[in-house]
């Protein structure tokens, strides 16, 4: 110990006073005789324990209350060897970089005591301040980041000591992903501006893995010096890594399956982790997790989502409206209720890193699609109607919670409002009726707005006519019919072994299915691509190879076993058209009865309808831009962050696209948009989620050679002065001793007057 | 009432104790209003009907003659009152506030007042004065020049020794052959055990010292001898209220000198007095269930008081104005 002023010091030897004090008056002390001295004794003895510890405690605190004085007087301070690296002393140019991304977030002794405990970001940050202090004079510095995407706070060399300081100071955490490649070539071109010939850079970070990865190299001639924050210690954390959904047909329309990958980080297994799901940061579910040391658990939940409101269909003279939206219920507390958009999310017990304890998904919910099936062989009998298997398919059940709003229409009547409709399936059309309704133009002008048009064939197709009428909508040319197996004729039995079929053989089966197409999303299972199989096809129509540029070809989605096509995808402006080149009832197959018929078309309309049931987005993380998509008129756009801050962008006019930058919180962002001076209003279909990176999660040291070799001496060996001692830093001791004093006077006065 | 012709400081100012005395007893004779007058012969007191085994002697024949029925007549018989006054004069009867009376100065007052009024009435006291052992013994006489005797013995009495009442009281208890007034002016306050570090539990020997001495007094009452007992304390016994840290020592000294406690009375003032009250309690539980008159007697009250209230109590109708 030290003192600033040493001859107060020298007073403390009056702590001996109380002492002296209490002697003298023992010896100097009234003698009074006393008649009652055997009562007088007799009450000493009941509280002689007492008061003689009260006596002592008093004489004690007496003596310390007189050596504490002069020792505040003094000025005490205490000189540590600092934690700092030898090199600091030397007259230098300097880059500090603080790395500030997520995983310097964590809290080393979160776990035993939450209240008290520092991050690791703010451990460099006092380290970077003992730093810029323990820098003799003259030495300059300047402070980079370590986190991906962010400024230098001080990016250029300064001598400005209170400039760095603050700078430091200012550090905030952040989600971001640590980027040392970034930070070291920005240190380095700072450091490249002196000739100097001692320049540092001082690397302060946790050291992860992930961080300092192989391929970081130190800058040639620049010395670079690793300061470890977490002092190498062991700091376990669990994560959710992953977090994903799949549809749970099986449980019904509106049934998702959340899968959330959780990683144990941690040296010790945890047993009976709390897994917690929540929509729209509600908790729906709860689960206990056993993690294994080191490893990954998933967990899954099935959760059935509310259903959301929807605008009625409409309904004009002449249609038949077979199903309509019978479930009123209100979305609950959604993101935006109007929207089927819902706010999922995966969380855990919080541990020593709590922002990765939650992972996020945005999770669009079947809505209500509305279907215009233009039915081109009306039927009395409604087994008999084009149309039935396909009303069937989209309504199966009365009891279902109805997906689908569908509207049959015959062809032979006014057609209008096609932009009302989700989906549109032209069903075994005669071209006559196509041509005379001029229905093609009309229906390309909806598909290229983004409709979605299933076209379906029949014995009312005549290829030549169509080729000419829907010449334009077609993904391919129609060539010739094919027939393989037995077909039933119009107004017949439906039994196919009735006189009425012609059949030259037992049908064809489906060949090859293009799984990874969004259409085939529900089978993805082995049973269900068994029923797909299990359809036999007696006539199709053959197609004519396309003259069109490869970027306007069709994809096959399904083909026969001949290789033909069965069913074709077309990219036409914003919309889609399906080709199904058999009939879609039983006329020319059997696959309305086999089980895959159901989730097909139902995939089908929200494959076309731009509604599939899933997380619809590949995520967004920290810091990766975002593009909004904008629409016509939109001037003005808004976003919303996770914390409730909103960013608005302005004059948007003729933009299709907005680039957002500013993903720099993790979890769900709304979006409102509006025309010039108009009223905001939720864009749900461009709201999104952003998750952390999942490596900022592992807070595994780098091995210990990576980082030597990160600090390896540079190669001329002139600037390498690592001899000597680290330096050491005061600490002030006289407040503490202040608070003693003060301490100590205010116990005095309680034990006196307990007197 | 009172006189207060003189405080006790000028009492004390008074060398001669038997104008004290008188000064002290006229002034308590002043304040008794009323006082029964009684002869100094054998007075009738009441008729009886004669029944068989009564003294033939006593039968009112001049009642027999009136009324024809034999009537037997009771008398009271006045004795003369025969007084003990038995001072202690141990070393802790020598303790006194500063500048202030000793309560053996105090004893000696009273016990020459009360001797004044007996010697006025012709009643025979007596004077036993008693430290570690009987100092003086002076017989009771009924001569108006006994009071001289009585007062220069009391003059010439010095605190010294340590504290033997109850030997005291056993040593008038053989003396008395009639039975008498026995006035006690005590402390009551026994002497340390001789070897205190010896002597564990202070409490149980304190109670043990007090238990011996109202055996005592009450042995006397229960010899048909009237007893009082005035309780003498000084009000720094009563309050301890001295101030700073202190040694105190004991006024009685044993063989191995005197007991000596170093401490700050404010630490054990409560305590204290509630010790003291107990031990008060005890004194004055014990000697009144053994019909003991007993008064507790502070220092700094006046004599005359003191006196007034034996007058109005124990002697009462005993001492004519």
């Amino acid at each position: 110990m030290h003192f600033l002023a040493p001859l107060f010091a020298a007073l403390t030897v009056l702590g001996v006073l109380p002492v002296l004090i209490h002697l003298h008056g023992r010896r100097r002390a009234k003698v009074q005789p006393l008649p009652t001295l055997l009562l007088l004794l007799a009450s000493h003895r009941r509280v002689a324990q007492r008061t003689k510890l009260r006596h002592l405690l008093l004489l004690i605190l007496r003596v310390l209350v007189m050596v504490a004085i002069p020792l505040c007087l003094a000025k005490p301070f205490i000189e540590t060897r600092s934690d700092l690296p030898v090199q600091v002393g030397a007259a230098q140019s300097a880059v500090l970089v603080i790395d500030d991304s997520l995983s310097m977030n964590y809290r080393p002794e979160a776990e035993t005591s939450p209240l008290s405990s520092s991050s690791l970001l703010s451990l460099a940050k006092r380290r970077a301040a003992r730093l810029i202090e323990a820098l003799p004079p003259g030495a300059e510095a300047a402070l980079v980041l370590g986190s991906r995407g962010t400024n230098a706070p001080v990016p250029e060399l300064t001598a400005d000591r209170a400039r760095l300081f603050s700078s430091i100071s200012a550090v905030q955490p952040s989600y971001r992903s640590t980027d040392l490649h970034a930070a070291l070539k920005r240190a380095a071109q700072i450091l490249q501006t002196v000739r100097r010939s001692q320049r540092r850079i001082y690397l302060l970070t946790d050291a992860a893995a992930h961080a300092i990865d192989a391929a970081l190299q130190p800058p040639p001639d620049i010395e670079v010096v690793v300061l470890d924050v977490t002092d190498e210690k062991p700091l376990p954390n669990r994560a959710v890594v992953g977090l994903h959904s799949d549809p749970a047909p099986s449980l019904g329309a509106r049934a998702v399956r959340v899968t959330a990958e959780v990683a144990n980080q941690g040296d010790m297994p945890v047993k009976e982790l709390p897994v917690t799901l929540l929509v729209d940061g509600k908790p729906v579910a709860k689960g206990l997790l056993d993690l294994p040391a080191r490893g990954h658990a998933i967990k899954r939940f099935v959760h059935i989502m509310q259903p959301q409101p929807v605008p009625a269909a409409p309904d004009e003279p002449g249609t038949t409206s077979t199903t309509r939206p019978t479930d009123p219920t209100p979305a609950l507390g959604g993101v935006n209720p109007s929207s089927g958009l819902h706010h999922v999310s995966v969380a855990l017990k919080p541990d020593a890193l709590p922002e990765d304890d939650q992972r996020h998904l945005r999770l669009e919910v079947q809505r209500y699609l509305r279907v215009l099936i233009l039915d081109g062989d009306p039927r009395n009998l409604r087994r008999d109607d084009e149309a039935f298997y396909l009303e069937m398919a989209l309504r199966p059940s009365e009891r279902e919670e109805a997906s689908f709003a569908i509207t049959t229409q015959p062809l032979d009547e006014g057609i209008s409002g096609l932009a009302d409709y989700d989906a549109v399936f032209l069903v075994n059309a005669k071209a006559a009726d196509i041509e005379r309704k001029q229905l093609a133009r009309s229906l390309r002008d909806y598909v290229e707005g983004g409709g979605g048009l299933f076209i379906t064939l029949g014995d009312n197709v005549d290829v030549d006519a169509y080729n000419t009428a829907l010449a334009e909508l077609l993904p391919q040319p129609l060539a010739v019919i094919k027939t393989t197996g037995p077909v039933r004729r119009v107004g017949s039995d439906p039994e196919p072994d009735s006189g009425e079929t012609t059949q030259t053989g037992a049908g064809e089966h489906l060949g090859h299915l293009e799984k990874r197409h969004p259409l085939l999303l529900p089978f993805s299972s082995g049973r269900s691509v068994e029923s797909l199989h299990e359809a036999r096809f007696g006539r199709y129509l053959l197609l004519k190879p396309t003259p069109r540029t490869s970027g306007e070809s069709a994809d096959i989605v399904l083909s026969y076993e001949s290789g033909a096509p069965a069913l074709l995808d077309r990219a036409l402006g914003r919309g889609h058209v399906l080709l199904f080149t058999s009939s879609i009832d039983r006329d020319w197959n059997n696959l309305p009865i086999q089980p895959a018929f159901l989730p097909l078309m139902q995939q089908a309309v929200r494959y076309l309808a731009h509604s599939p049931l899933r997380d619809t987005e590949p995520p967004t993380l920290i810091g990766q831009p975002r593009e909004v998509r904008l629409q016509a008129g939109d001037t003005r756009v808004e976003v919303t962050l996770p914390s409730g801050k909103t960013r608005l962008f302005e004059r948007l006019g003729g933009r299709q696209v907005l680039t957002f930058v500013d993903t720099i919180e993790p979890g769900f962002y709304r979006v409102a948009a509006s025309g010039e001076g108009g009223v905001l209003r939720p864009r749900s279909a461009e709201s999104f989620v952003v998750n952390i990176d999942p490596a900022e999660t592992d807070m595994q040291r780098a091995p210990a050679a990576r980082i030597a070799a990160l600090q390896r001496p540079i190669s001329d060996g002139t600037l390498t002065t690592h001899s000597g001692q680290a330096p050491t830093r005061r600490v002030d001791l006289w407040h503490y001793l202040g608070a003693l004093l003060l301490a100590l006077l205010v116990g005095e006065a309680l034990l006196l007057r307990q007197k | 009432m009172t006189t207060n012709l003189l405080d006790l400081p000028s009492l004390l100012r008074l060398s001669n104790l038997q104008l004290a005395a008188r000064v002290i007893a006229e002034g308590a004779l002043a304040g008794l209003h009323k006082a029964a007058h009684h002869g100094s012969s054998v007075e009738f007191a009441e008729h009886k009907e004669y029944a068989p085994g009564d003294d033939l002697r006593h039968i009112d024949w001049r009642a027999y003659g009136r009324v024809d029925k034999y009537y037997v007549k009771r008398f009271e018989e006045e004795t003369e009152l025969r007084a003990y006054l038995l001072v202690d004069v141990s070393g802790s009867m020598g303790y006194g506030r500063q500048h202030q009376i000793t309560k053996l100065e105090y004893a000696k007052l009273l016990a020459a007042s009360l001797s004044y009024l007996l010697l006025r009435q012709n009643d025979p006291a007596g004077l036993l004065l008693y430290g570690e052992d009987a100092t003086s013994y002076i017989p009771p006489r009924g001569r108006g020049a006994h009071l001289g005797d009585l007062c220069r013995a009391l003059t010439e009495a010095e605190p010294e020794g340590r504290s033997a009442l109850a030997s005291g009281l056993g040593f008038l208890s053989e003396l008395l052959r009639r039975r008498g007034l026995v006035v006690v002016f005590s402390d009551l306050l026994p002497s340390p055990p001789t070897d205190l570090k010896q002597e564990r539990h202070i409490g149980e020997y304190l109670q043990e010292q007090s238990q011996l001495l109202r055996a005592r007094l009450c042995g006397l009452r229960a010899q048909k001898h009237d007893v009082i007992v005035l309780h003498l304390l000084d009000a720094d016994e009563l309050e301890l209220p001295f101030t700073s840290l202190t040694w105190f020592e004991d006024t009685e000294p044993g063989p191995q000198g005197k007991t000596r406690l170093f401490v700050d009375p404010a630490d054990v003032r409560n305590v204290y007095q509630q010790e003291l009250q107990r031990f008060l309690g005890e004194m004055r539980r014990g000697l009144r269930e053994g019909d003991v008159e007993y008064h507790l007697v502070p220092t700094s009250r006046s004599p005359e008081s003191v006196l007034l209230d034996i007058l109005r109590g124990p002697l009462r109708g005993r001492v004519r104005r």
